[in-house]
């Protein structure tokens, strides 16, 4: 569904991605992992047209996306979901959520925005709870919730998600997580970006490790998570030990 | 993970795992940049880096890495990880003094069950069969993963063990042994042993040999086949470094599948180093996809084969090659181990201080034996007047040889009169 190939970003003269590969099939929960800085926010704002000028391949459903803006990417069926959330906080539950649905509104969907509201209210009941209130008195993990709901609300089939368990509670991170699978058991396709790498793998099918702008590992997600490596550097092992030297 | 892998997954679509296969090649690539001075170095001689492989032909830009590459950096100098992840070390001869130390983690070796198991899975062994291992010391690796790999498919194992010949067989009818892994010299030799031992083969179990070390000709194939009433299936591997099945043979016996989505496969002229058109045979060089400890960056494996290029009838998508025989290098394959001749030379030399200056040696393979066949010239510097120290010579020539190559050994003396050239290859 997503195939990326040599993928190159930069930040003025700063290469954050220095040639990455990594495809994304059908029905799949793609994870990748690294640590600050590693370039994996980087990859997700160069997938949905927020970070013009990279070089390399990036096709979505076997057509580039190169030179698409951001809401030309959500046209084709890719939704993000952005690190710290970013929603609107003055604004209702509810209309948070239409927002998403802004380019199905202007083509005058509104029967299926009617019902995806719908659904997205049944998947998280809280935000059913909060729909009148305004967005920024909620916790972070409605906050999360939300942002969610309001991605969907675009009816994506490929979710990209930045760091969605960042500032949450584990209990909170896990119930953000296993919504995740509910969702790909619906048939959504998701790549998420994490540090948080336990929590990211557990619900994946395939994993990638991205240090320094490079991929350094691909795998089994269920294989990265029993991965020495992968468990010293990012799973809260010491990563100090891992750097000593070999013998 | 599952015991038994869904079948996808070997039917990949091309497009698809040339896509999966550059993921996994450029990650390879950055770790082995990262962690192995050695390719570090390489790569910086050559005037290349890993991000320069932007596709899988890009590939040929890299420098080759050859056998007499492994020896050097003896013990652990081509490891990719720290030695605590290690959880196996193996040992094989190098071309040299010192033999080729490789690693395995706990990922290298159930990735190696995989493996292994997809080809065992592929000549049909099931939880029912009882499985003999017969292989020399110097396969023992494979013997191990064999193992390993038929235990989790279920099926009752008789491991590799030193037996005579005679206990093999006593083994094999016995113990009604469905399935046989060796190597075709020594399923030869059994087919020869049983009839003068009076053991007919129709009263053995024996309904299939999975056939390593050496590529497998029609008429050996058929012969085998005839006088068991069985089906063969050969399979191809590496010795020296991470193990057997690297490819294996599906029930069309149409070549072996190449297990692409752990090895990059690629046949190069062994003169030129470039590669062949496509179809055409030459030497095989293989890519390590997902080893972690122990990673091959353009191993030249000395093998010869071509490339399949029909698609296979079975349906899976891993590409095809036809094994040929004979090597690209300067080595013999006897009974299924690799000797090169740097390494006769070498151990000749550390057992007597120098090596004669006639000296041949060759493979005997027959029916009756097969084994490294040593002439040595009596030289001035061999020779001496008393017969109990050239005996005495003999003997340590012998004993090290067979010890450190892990094949039977037969060192004669002779004539320098009667031989000619430098040391080498008859």
């Amino acid at each position: 569904m997503l195939e990326i190939r040599n993928l190159k970003c930069y930040y003025g003269r700063i290469r954050a991605l220095s040639g990455v590969s990594l495809s994304v099939d059908q029905g799949e929960v793609v994870s990748l992992i690294g640590a600050n800085g590693s370039g994996k926010s980087t990859l997700l704002t160069a997938i949905s047209g927020l970070l013009p000028g990279w070089r390399g391949e990036l096709l979505f459903e076997g057509e580039s996306l190169a030179g698409l803006p951001p809401q030309e990417v959500v046209a084709r069926g890719i939704s993000m979901v952005p690190e710290g959330r970013l929603i609107f906080g003055a604004l209702s539950v509810m209309d948070n959520l239409r927002l998403g649905a802004y380019l199905r509104i202007r083509k005058r969907d509104h029967f299926g925005v009617r019902q995806d509201l719908d659904k997205v209210l049944s998947i998280f009941p809280v935000l059913k709870e909060r729909a009148g209130q305004d967005a920024g008195t909620l916790s972070g993990g409605e906050q999360q919730m939300l942002a969610i709901g309001r991605a969907l609300m675009a009816k994506p089939r490929l979710l990209l998600l930045d760091e969605p368990s960042m500032g949450l509670a584990p209990k909170v991170v896990k119930q953000i997580f296993s919504t995740l699978s509910m969702l790909r058991d619906e048939g959504l396709t998701i790549l998420v970006v994490e540090q948080n790498a336990q929590a990211a793998l557990a619900v994946a099918d395939r994993g990638y490790v991205l240090e320094t702008g490079r991929m350094v590992l691909t795998g089994r997600a269920a294989d990265l998570l029993e991965d020495e490596e992968v468990k010293r550097a990012y799973l809260g092992k010491d990563y100090a030990q891992f750097t000593e030297g070999r013998a | 993970m599952a015991d038994h892998e869904p079948m996808d997954a070997q039917r990949l679509d091309p497009a698809k795992r040339a896509q999966r296969q550059l993921e996994l090649l450029q990650a390879t690539l950055n770790r082995v940049h990262r962690a192995v001075p050695f390719y570090k170095d390489r790569f910086m001689e050559n005037r290349t880096e890993p991000g320069e492989v932007e596709s899988l032909k890009d590939i040929a830009k890299l420098p080759f890495t050859f056998r007499s590459h492994l020896a050097d950096h003896y013990p652990y100098g081509l490891f990719a990880v720290p030695l605590r992840d290690i959880v196996r070390i193996h040992t094989a001869p190098g071309l040299g003094v010192h033999p080729v130390v490789s690693g395995y983690t706990r990922q290298d070796l159930s990735t190696w069950k995989e493996i292994v198991q997809r080809g065992l899975s592929a000549s049909g062994l099931a939880a029912t069969d009882i499985l003999q291992i017969c292989l020399d010391p110097g396969l023992a690796n494979w013997g191990r993963d064999y193992k390993d790999a038929a235990e989790v498919l279920g099926a009752s194992v008789i491991p590799l063990t030193s037996l005579s010949l005679e206990k093999q067989q006593m083994v094999l009818s016995d113990y009604k042994t469905s399935v046989l892994v060796t190597t075709p010299t020594f399923a030869a030799q059994l087919a020869a042993g049983l009839s003068s031992s009076g053991i007919h083969p129709n009263e053995l179990a024996l309904r299939s040999l999975i056939l390593v070390g050496e590529p497998l000709s029609r008429d050996a194939r058929t012969s085998l086949e005839e006088t068991f009433g069985l089906t063969a299936w050969s399979q191809y591997g590496l010795s020296d470094v991470p193990g057997p099945a690297v490819a294996f043979e599906c029930e069309e016996h149409e070549g072996m599948h190449v297990n692409e989505d752990h090895f990059l496969p690629e046949i190069v002229d062994p003169r030129t180093r470039e590669p062949v058109a496509e179809g055409e045979e030459g030497e095989l060089v293989l890519t390590t996809l997902t080893t972690r400890a122990f990673p091959l960056i353009r191993f030249a494996t000395g093998d010869r084969m071509r490339f399949i290029q029909e698609p296979c009838k079975c349906g899976r998508t891993l590409r095809r090659v036809q094994w040929l025989p004979g090597r690209t290098d300067d080595t013999a394959v006897i009974r299924g181990v690799k000797v090169h001749h740097d390494q006769i030379l070498s151990h000749v030399e550390r057992v007597l201080g120098f090596v004669p200056e006639r000296f041949k040696f060759r493979a005997v393979q027959d029916e009756r034996a097969s084994m490294l066949e040593v002439w040595m010239g009596v030289d001035d510097h061999l020779f001496s007047d008393e017969v109990k120290v050239l005996e005495g010579s003999v003997q340590a020539v012998s004993a090290a040889l067979s010890q450190e190559l892990g094949v039977p050994v037969c060192v004669r003396l002779k004539e320098t009169s009667q031989m000619n050239g430098r040391a080498g290859w008859v």
